[in-house]
């Protein structure tokens, strides 16, 4: 695929992320795939405006909510899908389902349905890269819920400490599955990141991916300048309900019309032109991986104690 | 087989737990560049428990890191140094501050290898130590090594001897990809042990038989080795009574084969751990026997432990809280007579805090 220019990139790597988890919504009744899915759909541009100044080699650490993430990062549509049918192609070879996807060849270190469980683990890469002085920039993505863990305030410190490379990314959706950030916060997610004594940004237009990405690179290329650690916060909304496939704007804790707010920026629902454009190849990919899946074989007894310790 | 060893630091080729320990962590940081230690304290003046004195001024406070109080990170950055091609090697000065740092060790370090299918490795070695007596009470004293072993994905070891330090430590940090949880007895650091050549050539990640005898197994772990040892010392010299000795060492991963041999030999179990009895080493030791054939036991299992509540810290009842010489003694008595009137003469000793007289608080 030959892209215009950046926008036009970034454009089809979201609209791909989306195609991907609305085949999701399809196959999902099915029962095919039988793993808890939690769908990135709304929160696209962040993945992709993330990724795109980040090397291969660059790692990054996501959390549960991760099918944008690695298919930004460069995983393979392939290795997903057969890993959410549980087969023995799978990226993780069925092990690891949409939870625990990962993709070390391109730098997507894993996925944990542990609330903030990866950030220190991203602090430690980091403290690696340092001592060895690989030149990556670690990252770490995790929602504004990870930030009330005792283990992301623990990460903040160390890394604002020993000045290490690694960025935090904070997609504030404003929701903990159905709790308001303002019922479980008593902080201002910037402010209180910055007593640790690392700079910090807001962005508050999480659909606009060339902003998001213009802001990404800027910190990645003062943390590799050995500038010591940074906190972004991307202000976003998730169009589905926390996990499932479904839609979940009738039951209460949420109104139809903030989502309709975020959907009248959204660019994915607005450049028809681009759309039509990217739509049959991004179909033909999509196809092919689920087919892939389809035709895979399971894992069998022999994969069930192999990797064990 | 010898004595392997015994309480005894005047002899010549002695050293002491603390010194193989402090071989192991210098010989780390000297043969392997990717190694560092991280824990509280690793680089103070006392050097967790004199294990790690000096270490950060011969290697630099890059590889040899203090650490805030923030067990769960520490962790959880241990992990990540470790997955990003660094050996880390952390320290708890008392297992239970191991405890805040659980989802770490059970969530992440034991689930990398196999959630992700085969795709990662966490090589590292999380050592935590035992506190027993001068009133460590309920919270440095626990002794957490089922926890840990429960959990697949770990490997736990529990060295009851330096030659068991220096057999294992060089071999895991060179060779072991995956993440081992040792605990260390606190009592056991100041003692000085015979070093024995006999133990060379052990496999470092299973059980070893430390005496040979026909009448009783005792299987046991870290200081109770060391009361193993000298009870059956005092069994074959005062009652013609031969234990066999079989160090488990490592607790996750205990040498199946050795036991049900020595078993079906001996036709007689004691199992004496460090921690409490239930759904811990004497319940998985009496699991292993009995599901391979019960038929084997000539005396129904004895397990000697930790009394089945927090540890208090008085010493009056502190000795009642933990098995001793003489009570290991005993059970082995009565196990292999049959009676609890067995008329052999035990052990005078009743606190074996008394006996380890070097060890003095106040850690």
């Amino acid at each position: 695929m030959k892209f215009a220019n950046l926008h036009e990139r970034l454009f089809y790597e979201a609209l791909r992320i989306r195609r991907a988890e609305e085949r999701i919504i399809e196959i999902y009744p099915t029962d095919r795939i039988q793993s808890p899915v939690h769908l990135s759909i709304g929160q696209e541009a962040i993945a992709v405006g993330v990724c795109e100044p980040l090397r291969i080699e660059d790692p990054l650490f996501g959390s549960y909510r991760s099918h944008a993430f690695f298919l930004a990062k460069g995983g393979s549509m392939r290795d997903m899908f057969a890993e959410l049918y549980g087969k023995a192609t799978g990226g993780c070879g069925g092990k690891a389902g949409s939870m625990h996807l990962t993709a070390p060849e391109v730098g997507f270190m894993g996925s944990s349905a542990v609330v903030a469980s990866t950030i220190p683990n991203a602090v430690g890469a980091a403290l690696a890269a340092k001592r060895r002085g690989t030149g990556q920039v670690v990252v770490t993505v995790f929602g504004d819920g990870a930030t009330e863990e005792g283990v992301y305030h623990e990460s903040l410190n160390f890394a604002s400490l020993h000045r290490l490379p690694v960025l935090f990314v904070c997609e504030n959706n404003g929701l903990a599955v159905h709790s308001k950030l303002s019922d479980r916060q008593s902080y201002d997610l910037c402010q209180h990141a910055a007593t640790y004594g690392l700079p910090t940004q807001r962005c508050r237009e999480g659909w606009n991916f060339l902003l998001v990405r213009d802001e990404m690179a800027r910190a990645a290329e003062e943390v590799r300048s050995g500038s010591g650690p940074r906190f972004l916060e991307y202000q976003t909304y998730r169009y589905q309900e926390h996990v499932g496939i479904g839609c979940d704007h009738d039951v209460g804790y949420r109104s139809r019309a903030a989502l309709e707010e975020w959907q009248a920026n959204d660019p994915l629902l607005h450049d028809s032109a681009l759309v039509d454009a990217f739509d049959l190849a991004i179909r033909e990919e999509i196809d092919d991986a689920v087919r892939f899946a389809e035709e895979s074989p399971w894992p069998g007894p022999e994969h069930l104690l192999a990797d064990v310790a | 087989m010898g004595v392997a060893y015994k309480i005894d630091s005047d002899h010549a080729a002695s050293r002491t737990y603390r010194e193989a320990l402090f071989r192991c962590m210098r010989g780390a940081l000297a043969n392997h560049p990717e190694a560092f230690l991280l824990g509280q304290g690793v680089d103070d003046h006392k050097g967790t428990f004199g294990s790690t004195i000096g270490l950060a001024e011969e290697f630099g406070a890059d590889r040899v890191m203090d650490s805030p109080l923030a067990e769960e990170s520490m962790t959880g950055i241990g992990i990540g140094a470790a997955l990003n091609g660094l050996y880390p090697i952390q320290t708890h000065i008392r297992a239970d501050f191991a405890l805040l740092a659980m989802n770490q060790i059970v969530n992440m370090a034991a689930k990398y290898k196999y959630m992700f299918g085969g795709r990662f490795e966490v090589p590292m070695l999380i050592r935590m130590v035992i506190g027993r007596s001068w009133g460590q009470g309920a919270q440095h004293s626990q002794s957490l090594q089922s926890l840990f072993a429960h959990v697949p994905g770990l490997t736990v070891i529990m060295p009851a001897t330096p030659d068991a330090i220096l057999e294992t430590y060089p071999w895991i940090i060179a060779n072991h990809r995956g993440p081992v949880v040792s605990l260390e007895h606190r009592l056991l650091y100041d003692i000085a042990f015979r070093s024995d050549d006999v133990a060379a050539g052990n496999d470092p990640l299973t059980s070893r038989l430390l005496r040979e005898g026909s009448d009783v197994t005792i299987v046991a772990t870290s200081i109770m080795v060391l009361e193993a040892k000298r009870a059956a010392e005092h069994l074959a010299e005062t009652a013609g009574i031969e234990a066999e000795v079989i160090d488990l060492h490592c607790v996750s991963h205990p040498n199946r084969a050795m036991i049900l041999d020595s078993v079906t030999k001996t036709g007689r179990l004691i199992v004496a751990d460090t921690s409490w009895k239930a759904y811990g080493v004497a319940a998985e030791i009496s699991r292993l026997v009995c599901e391979h054939d019960p038929s084997v036991l000539r005396a129904p299992i004895a397990t000697l432990g930790m009394a089945p509540a927090p540890c208090p810290t008085a010493k009056t009842l502190e000795d009642l809280y933990y098995p001793t010489l003489r009570s290991l003694a005993d059970t082995a008595a009565r196990v292999v007579t049959g009676r609890d009137d067995h008329g052999v003469a035990l052990p005078e000793e009743a606190s074996m805090a008394d006996v380890y007289k070097r060890f003095k608080g106040p850690f």
